[in-house]
């Protein structure tokens, strides 16, 4: 006796099936089920990653596996399964997808029974039963052939009345009866959850649910004798199943990509084009002759890409970036495709092969059948342009999006299913803020505790049960980035397309992972603030200074010691890459001195080589020569030096993913298929965890041929790190590039350099105010911003000894439109004669004008903040109609009043946070420092001046929290207006002191001096309080402690925000 | 005369628990405990109220609520009732008819005595301050409360400068030092004096009038001016006047019962003539004899329709009166009879149906209102559905003139069909005894149930309803429906699931078919 069941729902129907494709393919295994048929709502989503796991059953199973989609009508037509038996009937089902989607809003699909019947053609239907099985007849009579009725025996207690009524149904429309359990989940101990889940579809709790929820938890896989049994007075229903099942002969297997062709000059093939324009390229890159090592590598590449017939794809990324080129947009390609000459030649990347060696190779190994991979990244700025000109020039139907498929992380989760537990909000919030971003993976005790909520408390202990089933569970599609899929044909016949939230974009239901799994090619056109922001720079070089033009460009030599002596000093704010606090820490002690350790450098502060133990061994090693020495295998294994050309770049330790990849091959002597097994291992550690099988082949083989064995260790512990955050060289040295450029930047042209991050903002990692500050240390004179004198953006200005001076731009001015700031700068012409003329002729609104005053950025009418304020107060309201309103705001005469009290200094201070998030005019910690000597506290600055173990006691503002990745320390950086200080805090202390560094504005620390030889200061905290308090000092006024969000470091504010228009 | 009670929510709190769990306060809201009341704003809870253990403790008004329970570990938290703070603050303004009948609401937390004329009767301005806040504090009320000439400025040192009496023209001395904030004028006008630095209304009265004029409006120079002194606003009064009233005044108080029925038939009939111009329909109806000594008697009827029908109000009142334990005394005789319809609907014209079941609907509903003005309204109920799968929860009885509830009913039977659900469900569902039933999911053969032995000749099922979880884990039902041999119907289950249970389930019997 077997069975087949075709109604399954998996968790990509949202929150209504509540089982992975994988649970329910390898349940349906497990019973010994001929095939199961997988059909979510109106949606292809889930059918890879189902396609995937029943291939991970093996050939030889003998379940099988029909994709489908269960088509959800909103014209009262029940619904239909929908199975296509063939790749053409499969194109009209996406088509039909489509279709419903793009009549939609995002994430729903629109589809009336009409649309069915256009694209009926080679789907096989199966029509499920509505509440009143009579209702089928019209429909199954508009349908024709091929097509079922389904009958369930749900134990509804008339079932058996149901069935005979369904029977007579089918038979008076002359089509089979088919059985199905409309499975929601694979197991009957999942119906809880499947409840909790609707709970939060339908937002109401658990209690308030009542009959929305299912009545008992029969909709589970059942046995073939199970459904034999249920259906025992219609066994015709069971056989049905296994004939439907035996109708159908598509499998995803038959999907492959069909790339565009790209446009060729008449009479060339691709893979001659491409050569040409290589050779052009390259006739380009190297004027004084093309070196040999170069000819070679890009004769090797060209004959690989025409073995792969992937030429067309590689046109397509040099059409991509010629257009951005030809826009004046910088990009820079990165990815394993990218790592070549031919990319070099078309000018795709800037790192020039006879610098650094390309490691094509790990493209190249033929073996794999992996589609390439080149990610472009293109300004942040103007990325939308290059999308655009992607889609005019493939169309809607050809090119869209990949999508991201958003999971249930612990924060979303516990959120939502505290909802439906009835916890308030303040409760999940709480816990929800334990979570520390949004990639923890489970929710422990501990933090239930830091939630102020007893973990022993039965209802916080199920909504965490449940919140940690319900952890990875699809939640929603939302476009990718900027992952493009491009086809030949119509790209709605091999997956539904819908519309994404922005406007004219649209995206794939099928993510990146899912394209890989069918081979298909995708170009990532990607954002980068770093590439806006060099742009901006060069462009306000290019104005206000003498530079030559060939100087800038992201070709530059990476040759200036200038620049290198500031890295190595550690002065990194705003550079690219390694203006984190780890890298901060690591410059001092790498001293970067040439290109290649910028790429070192970069890819060092990774939890690759941090877990591999691979960072301390190579420092040693760029400090005495002599302690490099290279692995080596027994003599009787081979040469000794097998490693020497693998790892001669990096001092003989492994620093980079490919390196370890190699290292599988020549050291642990891996085949290429188990290489390949071991890298797509790495690629998907955070999902499967399969890398442990490969553990012990590896080691053990490296230990068997003669290596010691930490080092073997080591090496696998490493590229388990790279599975999290996989760093290549290529990638590694397409961003030493942007951080050698940034940096050059930062040395030469500081006030260009501050004026581009503030205009790019948000990017990077510090606050305008930090920004602002290490412009001012580098001798830039910064202008506060003034409507008189302002731009929107950050601009450079001459003072009157010539000076060249940053003045700030309206933008930093919280909740000043752009409108308005546009405004203001037309309106200027050759300036404002008073405040009077600028408020008539700008005709700003009330509200705008407040904001104006309460920046202080009326100084260039002759008002400071207090007066500012008082005389915006008297301008009329912004009542007239729009056709009076010039006419009607006449000259107010001038008013003679007794002036107002004088504000001090510290309000100043304290108001230019609160509405610029930065003050020129001081630091608030100035005004408590009396205070705070008396209590012996130190300054950020004098903490440096401390010896090694000196116990401290330091107050600062909090500018940053961090937690790096995998790391067991907290960094905190404190500031006062001496400096900033350094704090790590260990995990088990930070635990202690969750709330005060995590809550606190004005924190003290107390511990530990430590000194490294290279002078990197730290106080190693060990009691923190929470002096926020201290703060009412400067104003008087409460001020709110600060609310328990996480933030990006540069969106934390110093100080709360005013009030007044939030 | 200005009062304000600062802890208003809290206390009312603490009150509550003093007054019905006696023990429970020691345990819970000790003065000393922490407590405050959350509300919400923009989707966030923040602290509303607070007592003053709590702010000892650092907690502030506005403070987000996540923010404080971070900072003390045993906060108590209660949400907000703003309907209960109203209700309350309406007795507190009703028990206050004791010293003066001018009495209105001054939100929040405020009330607005006009006590002219009237201190002398209680000692004096100062005494009378004195006696009402002794008063109101034995009720556990912090108060705080001040006397002037004019109410704004009454209000603002009740507020900001506690237990002030100004003696008349003073004002102006005794306001000056006050916070801006004591000028009540909004955030925004309030922030821009801070901003300009005018931190006290000294600093604000001693800047121009046409200053202050061309910034924030002639109103608000008006609103200073009261304040620091001369003119006033005249007290409104706090009790809404009722949507229909109509009353009758005897030129010599009656007192015979023909006389005082004749006068209510009168009035009712002009309070229905009344109605039906508006087009509206009762469900509240009182009636008020004012005697002749001073003393109000007052009946008051709800029903559960919007109601105009003379006849029937009439009966309704007399139901009422018939009732009452202690019958209406005339004493010397009323001398006004008033009849309100103090909460009315809009009425849909009513013609005459010939639907007998639309009428029947109406005199149900009418003997409704009569019983449950007869016996009182949680004496007369029905039953609404609820929304469980749960079928002894499936229903609910309430108030029968209650109309916020309505639940729907689930038609689940289709025509022709059998019905699924036994009329009559048994108060508990009672342990059968079942030798044998089949396996794994059968019903049962035979089964005694109360003494009587019964063989079962006919079975639909299984219905598997599954309990809910959430509340508590209970075996999953399996309902049949089952005929026996001398034809009775029954509704059975079986406790628990094949697997779960074996071979021997408990079997329960819940309902009888008709």
């Amino acid at each position: 006796m077997t069975y087949a069941e075709l109604a399954v729902t998996t968790n990509f129907s949202f929150l209504r099936g509540a089982s992975h494709p994988r649970e329910l393919v390898e349940r349906a295994a497990e019973l010994g089920l001929a095939a199961i048929g997988i059909a979510d709502r109106n949606s292809l989503a889930g059918v890879v990653r189902t396609h995937e796991a029943w291939k991970k059953l093996g050939p030889d199973t003998p379940l099988k596996l029909l994709i489908g989609a269960r088509l959800v009508f909103r014209d009262g037509t029940p619904d239909i399964l929908a199975y296509p038996k063939d790749r053409k009937a499969y194109a009209r089902l996406c088509r039909l997808l489509s279709i419903g989607k793009l009549r939609a809003p995002k994430g729903e699909c629109f589809l009336d029974l009409a649309d069915l019947e256009n694209y009926r053609g080679g789907l096989f239907l199966i029509v499920m039963p509505p509440e009143n099985p009579e209702e089928a007849k019209p429909v199954l009579a508009a349908l024709g052939r091929d097509t079922w009725l389904a009958a369930s025996m749900l134990y509804r207690g008339e079932d058996r009345r149901r069935l005979r009524t369904l029977k007579q149904v089918a038979r008076a429309a002359r089509v089979p009866l088919i059985a199905v359990n409309d499975v929601l989940y694979h197991d009957a101990a999942q119906r809880d959850l499947q409840e909790v889940v609707t709970c939060i579809r339908e937002h109401v709790t658990l209690h308030d649910a009542g009959r929305r929820l299912e009545v008992n938890a029969e909709r589970h896989l059942k046995s073939p004798d199970e459904m034999a049994r249920l259906f025992r007075q219609c066994p015709d229903a069971i056989d049905e199943t296994l004939r439907f099942a035996k109708l159908i002969h598509f499998s995803l297997s038959e999907l492959g990509q069909r790339y565009p062709r790209e446009p060729v000059p008449r009479g060339k093939t691709p893979d001659g084009h491409l050569r040409d324009l290589t050779e052009e390229g390259l006739a380009r890159r190297y004027p004084k002759g093309i070196p040999a090592k170069v000819r070679e590598l890009a004769e090797k590449e060209l004959r690989f890409i025409a073995s792969r017939k992937i030429a067309h794809y590689f046109l397509t990324v040099h059409d991509i970036v010629k257009f951005a080129r030809s826009q004046n947009i910088l990009c820079q390609g990165r990815g394993s495709a990218a790592n070549s000459v031919v990319c070099y030649a078309l000018y795709v990347t800037a790192v020039d092969p006879m610098e650094i060696d390309v490691l094509f190779e790990r493209f190249l190994s033929s073996e794999r059948s992996e589609p390439p991979d080149i990610d472009v990244d293109f300004e942040h700025e103007r990325r939308e342009e290059v999308i655009q000109y992607v889609y005019r020039r493939y169309g809607h139907r050809r090119a869209a999006l990949t999508a991201t498929v958003i999971c249930y992380r612990p924060r979303s989760a516990i959120r939502e299913v505290g909802k439906v537990f009835g916890l308030s909000e303040d409760v999940t919030g709480k816990l929800a803020d334990t979570v520390w971003g949004h990639h923890g993976e489970s929710i422990s005790d501990d933090q239930i505790r830091q939630g102020e909520q007893d973990p022993h408390n039965r209802l916080v202990k199920r909504a965490v049960g449940f919140a940690e089933r319900l952890l990875g569970f699809p939640r929603h599609l939302s476009q990718h980035v900027g992952g493009f899929v491009l086809t030949r044909d119509k790209l709605d016949w091999t997956v539904p397309i819908g519309p994404a939230a922005m406007d004219d974009r649209f995206f794939i239901e099928w993510d990146k992972d899912d394209l890989d799994t069918l081979n298909i090619m995708k170009v990532d056109v990607l954002a980068l603030g770093m590439l806006t922001c060099i742009r901006k720079a060069f462009a306000l070089i290019r104005a206000h200074e003498n530079v030559e033009e060939k100087n800038l460009t992201l070709a530059m030599k990476p040759t200036d010691p200038a620049v290198y002596d500031m890295l190595c000093a550690a002065d990194a704010i705003g550079v690219f890459q390694v203006e984190s606090r780890a890298q901060m820490n690591m410059l001092p002690r790498l001293r970067p001195r040439e290109f290649y350790d910028l790429v070192v450098e970069v890819a060092i502060v990774r939890p690759g080589p941090i877990q591999g133990g691979m960072v301390h061994p190579y420092l040693k090693r760029r400090a005495d020569p002599s302690l490099i020495k290279f692995p080596s295998p027994h003599s009787d294994h081979g040469p000794p030096d097998e490693l020497y050309e693998l790892l001669k770049k990096t001092k003989g330790v492994p620093l980079f993913q490919e390196q370890a990849m190699r290292l599988a091959i020549v050291a642990a002597q891996f085949t290429p298929d188990e290489a390949n097994g071991l890298r797509r291992a790495m690629a998907t550690f955070r999902h499967v965890g399969t890398i442990g099988n490969f553990e012990t082949k590896f080691i053990g083989r490296m230990i068997a041929r003669g290596y010691e064995k930490g080092f073997a260790e080591a090496c696998f512990e490493q590229i388990k790190g790279f599975g999290s955050y996989g760093f290549p060289e290529s990638h590694a040295a397409s961003f030493a590039l942007l951080v050698y450029v940034s940096a050059w930047i930062k040395k030469h042209h500081p006030a260009a350099f501050a004026a581009a991050l503030l205009n790019s903002q948000p990017m990077g990692f510090y606050a305008p105010a930090e920004i602002v500050r290490c412009a001012r240390d580098h001798g830039v004179k910064v202008l506060s911003p003034d409507a008189a004198y302002s731009h929107q953006d950050s601009t450079l200005e001459r003072d009157e000894t010539g000076q060249l001076c940053l003045r700030l731009g309206l933008r930093q001015i919280d909740s000043f439109s752009e409108a308005d700031a546009q405004t203001v700068m037309n309106d200027r012409g050759f300036g404002y004669r008073d405040f009077a003329d600028f408020a008539r002729r700008t005709g700003l609104s009330k509200r705008a004008l407040i904001i104006l005053a309460e920046a202080d950025a009326l100084r260039g009418f002759g008002l400071d903040r207090r007066d500012g304020l008082w005389a915006v107060r008297r301008l009329p309201d912004d009542k007239a109609l729009p056709l009076f309103a010039r006419l009607s705001t006449p000259d107010q005469g001038a008013e003679t009043i007794a002036p107002l009290p004088q504000m001090p200094l510290s309000e100043h201070v304290l108001t230019d946070y609160q509405t610029i998030r930065l003050s020129l005019k001081g630091y608030p910690t100035e005004f408590l420092r009396p205070h705070l000597d008396a209590e012996g506290i130190v300054s950020c600055e004098d903490v440096g001046n401390f010896a090694d173990g000196a116990f401290v006691r330091c107050a600062g503002i909090v500018l940053v929290r961090q937690r790096p990745g995998e790391g067991t320390a907290i960094f905190v950086t404190l500031s006062d207006e001496t400096g900033i200080c350094n704090v790590v805090v260990w995990e088990r202390t930070f635990e202690r002191f969750r709330k005060e560094v995590m809550g606190a504005r004005l924190l003290l620390v107390e511990g530990k001096v430590q000194k490294s030889p290279e002078g990197v200061v730290h106080l190693m905290g060990e009691h923190m309080i929470d002096r926020s308090t201290d703060l009412r000092l400067l104003s008087g006024d409460a001020l709110p402690p600060v609310p328990p969000t996480h933030r990006h470091p540069r969106n934390v504010r110093v100080l709360p925000p005013s009030r007044d228009f939030h | 005369m200005a009062l304000w009670l600062p802890r208003f929510s809290t206390d009312r709190l603490a009150c509550l628990t003093v007054s019905h769990k006696a023990v429970s306060r020691k345990e819970n809201l000790a003065p000393e405990t922490p407590l405050v009341v959350a509300g919400r704003a923009n989707n966030a809870l923040y602290v509303h109220a607070l007592n003053v253990a709590a702010s000892r403790q650092g907690i502030y008004h506005g403070q987000p609520l996540a923010n404080a329970r971070a900072m003390i570990q045993n906060l108590k938290i209660v949400p907000a009732d703003e309907k209960a703070d109203a209700d309350l603050l309406e007795w507190i303004a009703d028990w206050c008819d004791r010293f003066t009948p001018l009495v209105t609401l001054d939100p929040p937390h405020g009330l607005l005595l006009d006590i002219t004329g009237v201190a002398h009767l209680f000692g004096g301005e100062e005494a009378m301050l004195a006696l009402v806040r002794a008063k109101i504090a034995a009720q556990g009320f912090a108060v705080q409360g001040a006397i002037t000439g004019t109410c704004l400025a009454a209000r603002a040192l009740a507020r900001h400068a506690k237990n002030t009496i100004a003696p008349p023209g003073e004002n102006a001395q005794l306001l000056a030092p006050l916070p801006v904030a004591a000028l009540d004028c909004g955030e925004d006008v309030m922030r821009a004096f801070r901003r300009a630095g005018l931190k006290t209304i000294a600093q604000v009265a001693d800047r121009g009038r046409a200053e202050l004029a061309s910034r924030f409006g002639a109103n608000f120079v008006t609103r200073l001016d009261v304040m620091l002194g001369v003119e006033e606003k005249p007290l409104a009064p706090r009790r809404p006047l009722p949507d229909f009233r109509t009353e009758q005044r005897f030129a010599e108080p009656v007192i015979t019962k023909e006389v005082i029925a004749a006068s209510l038939h009168a009035l009712a009939i002009s309070l229905s003539g009344m109605l039906e111009r508006g087009g509206q329909g009762l469900r509240h109806l009182e009636a008020f004899f004012f005697r002749a000594d001073g003393k109000v008697e007052r009946i008051a009827v709800k029903t559960g329709t919007p109601l105009r029908d003379a006849d029937v109000m009439l009966r309704l009142l007399n139901e009422r009166l018939d009732a009452l334990a202690d019958p209406l005394d005339p004493g010397f005789g009323f001398d006004v009879i008033r009849l309100e319809a103090s909460f009315t609907e809009k009425n849909r014209i009513i013609t005459a149906s010939f639907d007998n079941n639309e009428n029947s609907r109406w005199q149900i509903a009418f003997l409704v209102d009569r019983l449950a003005a007869r016996f009182g309204e949680h004496r007369v109920q029905r039953f609404v559905a609820q929304d469980t799968h749960i079928p002894e929860a499936q229903s609910a009885a309430i108030p029968a003139q209650d109309r916020d509830f309505d639940g729907t009913w689930v038609r689940r039977r289709k025509e022709n069909d059998p019905p699924l659900r036994p009329l009559r469900l048994l108060e508990k569902p009672e342990e059968i005894s079942v030798p044998v039933s089949g396996v794994p999911e059968g019903a049962p053969m035979r089964f005694r149930w109360r003494r009587a032995q019964f063989d079962v000749t006919r079975v639909e099922g299984p219905e598997r309803i599954a309990m809910e979880w959430w509340k508590k884990e209970k075996p999953t039902r399996d309902y049949f429906r089952v005929e026996t041999r001398d034809g009775q119907r029954f509704w059975l289950y079986r406790d628990g699931l094949y697997r779960e249970t074996g071979l021997h389930p408990r079997w329960y019997l819940q309902g009888i078919f008709a």
